[in-house]
């Protein structure tokens, strides 16, 4: 406890009151000035944590009118002001949530969301529902945003809401709606006063972004990619929209007015970079990909989540974040048998640490709440100094820290002259597990904390807890028991010679007993005759077989999706959605692929774009892109688009939802020639359209069409209908009826990428046949197998050898389906597909001839570096399973927890 | 077991013959001359296999075709059992897509009594395309809801014009779905969200073993008054009393490593006998299943793993592993995520095996012995043996090389057309100009 003592000359009742309240117990927690009575205060004797400037071991800090008149070692106390004895205490700046929903209302700050990760509705690609709003149709609808909306115009005051975040220590928050994909303006409220437009300190600072729509959004976009294809197009809306208004009003006359549009006006701020666009981002994937769509957009990023920063500092650099305190952590009611993986055990010891690097590499960071209780915060902040981070910084990073974030660091976060008056004063130091924080001050109004302000543990969970502290070792010790990433290639060697192998080249015939010698990535020289450069990497493949790494011409794993709330989804892009973790291309790799096309899944006619991307395990996204790859696009016919009730429900309707797309997409280009022909610097341009965009580069050739297809009805109307449009397909994927009419496709110039075996799981591949290959290739198709499946990848050497078997074709036929030709069909064949000098050394070493079923890759090479090593995943197994039972204690038996999500997005 | 009534062949048109299963012409086939790969030891170089009436009557070096049997000369070629895939939908389903051509799960969760071969399908367009790659005779099971028995598995021949001709035996076996304790939440879009409280999904799975408790508490009570004289019929109840009188085992799928515990622990508490069905952790749990010498109609190898961590070849080495504790086990083409149907391509799961580690002659018996034996077929097929049942194959090479061709495809004693919809279609639109 602690004594105050007032100047005898201003006891009233209401001092007599207090004065039994300090001593006693007082019926009320908080204590307020009144009016017509002095509201300033001094604490004396106090330890006090300025952060703008050194600490300061006993000194007065004054407290006046809401505003810090005072503090020092050395402050006189002004007359009239109460005099709280600080002996004992450590006075510091209020604590400011980085990021909070308080004081919205319900409908701002919606409850956890029913049903699928990107909309509110039941899961279901079209939603609606007979009480919901229309499912958005596409980004004019301006799905789930409220760009306009200003948090601080709609504060809802409620103290109880505030009451236990005061208790913790905290006297300000960003607060934001967080409803929709653009929830609104964020403001910095204190939390604290008798009416909401008190709260405010000031307005705007940011606007916040979330990656799904909430309830009550349907429709469009119902994937990630189709999230970030709509702010893409909604960024590109403003910017239009800025400089028709711009046009227009310098010239009205004659001219169609711009529609007001209050969602554009909403965001100009953000589109300028006046005000930051909070966006959340935890993974180092989706970081860099805030980072990068922020750029993209001319938004200025705040990105919140930010857990996998410790991975990913050196890109940080010039980021402000957000890192939530919520850190990743074992359920509680958990099941025993529970396989985590790796990376998410590593990763609930290592968050905590990214302060820690951040701090050390200079990133601007602060906290935010994350949902925790208020109770939970502090202790949520101390994992991150038992982390490393140094303590003082968790205190700024809990104050200080956010007011820089958003620019209020003039006014707020520090124990400064001038700055308002919000203190935190505790019994000691602030994020010890004991401290209790004694009162705070908001503008200067004093809240003393009492017993029940935060609802206090119960004795027997802290007694559990504490049993669980003691039990295993600590964090800091199990982080030293990680070991290296297991990611990336085995080996990277600048030279390498493959010795006395048989050599499948595909292009150029077999090589017994040949030699490859690979430089700098590429194939440089191939035959019986090959140079060992001193220094080079020499594999003896005696017995073994060298082809071409086996290139996949369909495949949704790292990154395949569906935005299927629409019939045309040609905005969207799988590029937006490169999951270069999926554990799925380690998996490739070990089956000897290297290049795959992953592909938008078939929910509608025309669909998101591809891309194509080698299997460069480690690489980030963007690096695993194949470079000068053609860009494309995925079609779907048949069964799977027409399978809703609406339009199309036929086939008719599919290839007229295409049709009409191509007739939309020559008016767009036709609009845009004008206006580049003949327009003027005042004339208001068209606007760009993402969606028409892509169909237009289809037109112009620029864009591979990859046409899911079954049946020969289908196959052929597309062909007729490229043909009126001037394009040629460049892939049919599935085929499955493409025997049926291979003359026709070859005449088309087409490609044909189709299954080994696959039949009669619909009805429209009740006609397959395992001959399809065989009969297109005798028809002169370019023929390829591919898989559609993360487990039918692993063996496409198996699945070409069924050609062999069901229609005859010749070994290197086979090999051609898996290799040269789906590197054709994708336009890569320059530089991958076959066993050619200047060539990537995309390449696969197999114990067997790789026709044989019981042949095993040994070795997989991506530019010539070793990704896979079946030795060596040997080893790679064995330290996993043993960091997993380190980092775990007693290996118990384990039941199977992973989601195999990806499957079942085509066939 | 079934003998074909002698009947003239129609001139049916060709294109309806290809699919028809064959007519005896003669009852007696002599197979000479090829390498007998007998599997009850080392194979006879050259050999012969002698079946009359759809039966072997005779294998050996010097045996010799009796006078008027069909000769097929098998010189420079393999003779290998017929392979078995030992759980299949086959003749169950036509268009996995639609509904209305799949006879596979029945409603409700208790249907013990509902049996397999009431709904099969000879002229399923399945049946001739999986025959002509080798695969002779299959186990067709019945579906079964989440902690539910679904029927009784039926093995059928892989050729027949009526169930009556194709039957091997009606009930082989129940089968089961077992309950397993599901922390995440799961519908028919697939499990998603976060994971739930453990202790709750524990209290559901124990609700759920107390349903099927129940079931055999009623079964026993039925099989009491029974033996006290009670004429009452009820067919569930009957169906049941074969799973406890050790007639007939219970085809449990389990696939957790937890649930096939479970399901063992089961299945002794109940003192039945059960065979794990599924089991894509029985890799895990070997020297478990080998101690209490369960054992396991394995699922595809053609599977990804389970888990983000474990070693990539997990379900291609996994059977090697349970080879290795010693764990009796069958290789199926069930849940296959590789071709689709997999009746077919049976041989090539299996091959997967091989690949990594399991020896050749293993795999291929887990497609053709061990299930039979497993099945409680083991005295008619699964070998090539006299007084078997003539299903077998004459190949060019390992059935479980893709490039391998079937030859010939003796089912019941019948040497079968390989025709089938595929090849049909093959020829028809190979011919297109």
């Amino acid at each position: 406890m602690f004594n105050t003592r007032s100047p005898a000359q201003l006891m009233s009742t209401w001092i007599c009151a207090l004065s039994v309240a300090w001593v006693g117990t007082f019926p009320a927690a908080e204590v307020a000035a009144q009016d017509g009575l002095p509201s300033h205060y001094a604490i004396e004797n106090a330890r006090l944590v300025r952060l703008t400037s050194p600490t300061i071991e006993s000194g007065t800090i004054v407290v006046q009118n809401g505003i810090i008149t005072a503090i020092g070692d050395n402050v006189q106390t002004p007359p009239g002001a109460w005099v709280i004895d600080g002996t004992g205490l450590t006075v510091y700046p209020g604590l400011i949530d980085g990021l909070s929903t308080l004081g919205m209302s319900a409908e701002d700050a919606p409850a956890p969301r029913e049903g699928g990760p990107f909309g509110g509705g039941p899961p279901g690609r079209r939603g609606g529902g007979p009480d919901g709003p229309p499912p958005s149709q596409g980004p004019e609808d301006r799905p789930a945003t409220f760009a306009w909306i200003n948090a601080a115009d709609r504060l809802e005051l409620d103290d109880d809401e505030f009451r236990p975040w005061r208790a913790a220590g905290f006297t300000s928050a960003l607060t934001a709606p967080s409803n929709g994909f653009f929830s609104g303006n964020a403001a910095i409220i204190n939390l604290a006063g008798e009416r909401p437009s008190d709260l405010v300190v000031t307005t705007s600072v940011a606007q916040r972004l979330n990656l799904n729509g909430g309830p009550g959004h349907r429709g469009y976009p119902s994937s990630q990619p189709g999230v970030f294809a709509y702010i893409k197009q909604y960024f590109s809306d403003a910017a239009h929209y800025r400089n028709a208004n711009r046009l227009y009003n310098a010239d009205p006359s004659g001219r169609e007015r711009p529609t007001y549009d209050r969602a554009l006006e909403g965001i100009m701020p953000v589109l300028g970079g006046t005000v930051p666009l909070l966006f959340p981002a935890s993974t180092t994937t989706e970081m860099r990909r805030a980072m990068r769509i922020s750029e993209q957009i001319g938004a200025t990023p705040i990105i919140y989540g930010a857990h996998s920063a410790y991975r990913m500092v050196d890109e940080l650099s010039s980021s402000r974040l957000l890192v939530s305190l919520d850190w990743p952590a074992a359920p509680e009611d958990g099941d025993p048998e529970a396989d985590t993986s790796l990376d998410v055990l590593r990763h609930r010891l290592l968050a905590p640490t990214a302060p820690a690097r951040l701090h050390e590499s200079g990133v601007r960071f602060a906290f935010y709440s994350d949902g925790l209780e208020p109770k939970d915060v502090i202790g949520a902040a101390r994992k991150a100094v038992e982390a490393g981070l140094p303590h003082d910084e968790a205190v700024e990073a809990l104050s200080l820290g956010v007011a820089r974030i958003f620019g209020v660091d003039d006014r707020l976060g520090a124990l400064q002259e001038g700055f308002i008056a919000n203190l935190v004063v505790a019994d000691g130091d602030l994020l010890a597990e004991d401290t209790e924080v004694k009162m705070v001050f908001v503008d200067g109004q004093r809240f003393e904390i009492e017993e029940g302000d935060e609802d206090p543990k119960d004795e027997e969970e802290e007694e559990e807890e504490e049993d669980e502290e003691e039990a295993g070792p600590t964090d800091a010790e199990l982080r030293e028991l990680i070991g290296p990433s297991y990611r990336g290639p085995y080996r990277d060697d600048r030279v390498t010679v493959i010795q006395n192998a048989t050599i499948l080249t595909v292009t150029g015939g077999t090589i017994e007993n040949g030699s490859i010698l690979i430089r700098d990535g590429k194939i440089a020289e191939v035959g019986t005759d090959v140079s060992v450069p001193r220094g080079a990497h020499v594999i003896d493949a005696t017995g073994r077989y060298v082809m071409p790494g086996i290139i996949d011409a369909h495949s949704h794993i790292a990154g395949g999706f569906n935005e299927g709330s629409v019939q045309v989804s040609s905005m969207t892009g799988v590029k937006d959605n490169l999951n270069p973790d999926d554990i799925n291309i380690y998996r490739a790799l070990a089956g000897g692929v290297t290049t795959i096309n992953i592909l938008h899944g078939s929910a509608n006619p025309i669909g998101g774009k591809n891309a194509v991307i080698k299997l460069r395990w480690g690489s980030n996204g963007e690096a695993l892109l194949l470079e000068g790859a053609p860009e494309g696009i995925k079609f779907a016919l048949g069964e799977n688009p027409k399978r809703g009730n609406e339009f199309p429900a036929t086939r008719m309707g599919v290839m007229d939802i295409i049709r009409q797309a191509f007739i939309e997409a020559q008016q767009y280009q036709a609009d845009w020639d004008d206006y580049n022909a003949n327009g003027d610097d005042d004339d208001i341009p068209p606007r760009m359209d993402l969606e028409m965009e892509a169909l237009t580069e289809i037109l112009r050739g620029e864009r591979l069409v990859h046409a899911h297809s079954y049946r020969q009805d289908e196959i052929l109307q597309l062909i007729r209908l490229a043909e009126e449009f001037g394009f040629r397909i460049a892939t049919f994927q599935h085929v499955l009826e493409g025997y049926k009419v291979a003359k026709e496709i070859a005449e088309h110039g087409a490609g044909a990428s189709t299954f080994s075996d696959w039949w009669a799981y619909k009805m429209e591949a009740y006609d397959a046949i395992p001959y399809n290959a065989a009969i297109m290739v005798e028809k002169g198709v370019t023929v390829s197998i591919n898989s559609d499946s993360n487990e039918e990848m692993r063996h496409l050497n198996e699945e070409a050898a069924k050609t062999m078997k069901w229609g005859g074709l010749s070994e290197t036929e086979a090999l051609s389906l898996i290799t040269i030709n789906p590197a054709r069909q994708l336009g890569v064949d320059g530089s991958v597909g076959s066993i050619e000098v200047g060539k990537d050394a995309d390449l696969v070493i197999y114990d067997r001839h790789p026709l044989d079923n019981f042949a095993v890759p040994q070795q997989t090479f991506v530019d010539g570096k070793l990704y896979f090593d079946i030795d060596a995943d040997r080893e790679r197994q064995r330290a996993i399973d043993a960091e997993k039972e380190a980092l775990e204690g007693e290996t118990e038996r384990r039941i199977a927890t992973d989601d195999q999500g990806e499957e079942g997005l085509d066939r | 077991m079934k003998a074909f009534t002698k009947s003239t062949v129609f001139a049916l048109g060709a294109a309806v013959l290809f699919a028809a299963p064959i007519q005896a012409q003669t009852r007696t086939i002599a197979i000479v001359g090829g390498e007998i790969h007998t599997l009850t030891g080392p194979p006879i170089a050259v050999g012969t296999v002698v079946i009359e009436d759809g039966r072997i009557t005779a294998v050996g070096a010097s045996v010799r075709a009796p006078a008027g049997a069909t000769i097929i000369d098998a010189a420079g070629l393999q003779v290998y059992p017929g392979m078995f895939d030992a759980f299949s939908q086959i003749g169950l389903g036509e268009v996995s897509a639609v509904d209305v051509t799949m006879d596979v799960t029945e409603g409700g969760d208790f249907n013990p009594h509902l049996a397999a071969a009431t709904a099969i399908h000879p002229s399923s367009e399945h049946i001739p395309v999986t025959r002509a790659n080798g695969v002779t005779h299959a186990l067709a099971a019945p579906g079964a809801a989440r902690g539910g028995i679904g029927g009784q598995a039926t093995a059928i021949h892989l050729d027949g014009w009526t169930i009556e001709e194709m039957l091997i035996e009606q009930t082989v076996g129940l089968v089961m779905s077992f309950p397993s304790i599901q922390t995440r939440r799961c519908s028919t879009f697939g499990c998603f969200g976060p994971t739930g409280p453990f202790s709750e999904a524990e209290e559901s799975y124990e609700d759920a073993l107390d349903k099927v408790r129940g079931w055999f508490d009623d079964a026993r009570r039925f099989q009491q008054a029974a033996q006290a004289g009670s004429t009452r019929r009820d067919l569930k109840m009957e169906a049941m009393v074969r799973v406890l009188d050790g007639e007939v085992p219970l085809l449990v799928l389990a696939d957790q490593a937890r649930d096939i515990r479970n399901a063992v622990g089961f299945a002794e508490e109940q003192d039945v006998r059960i065979v794990i069905v599924s089991g894509r952790d029985a890799w895990k749990e070997a020297e478990f299943l080998a101690e209490h010498d369960v054992p396991v109609l394995l699922r595809a190898t053609q599977n990804v793993p389970a888990n983000r961590d474990d070693p990539y070849h997990t379900t291609f080495s996994g059977p090697a592993k349970l080879h290795e504790a010693g764990v009796r086990f069958a290789m199926t083409g069930w849940a296959s995520s590789g071709p689709n149907p997999p009746s077919r391509t049976l041989p090539y799961e299996a091959a997967n095996a091989v690949a990594f580690g399991l020896p050749e002659e293993e795999a291929i018996k887990a497609i053709t012995r061990y299930p039979a034996e497993i099945l409680g077929l083991g005295d008619e097929l699964g070998t090539i043996e006299a007084g078997k049942l003539a299903n077998l194959i004459v190949t060019d090479g390992s059935p479980l090389q893709i490039r391998t061709q079937m030859l010939h495809v003796i089912i019941n004693g019948n040497e079968v057309s390989l025709d089938n919809k595929h090849k049909e279609l093959w020829e028809k639109y190979r011919a297109r100009r």
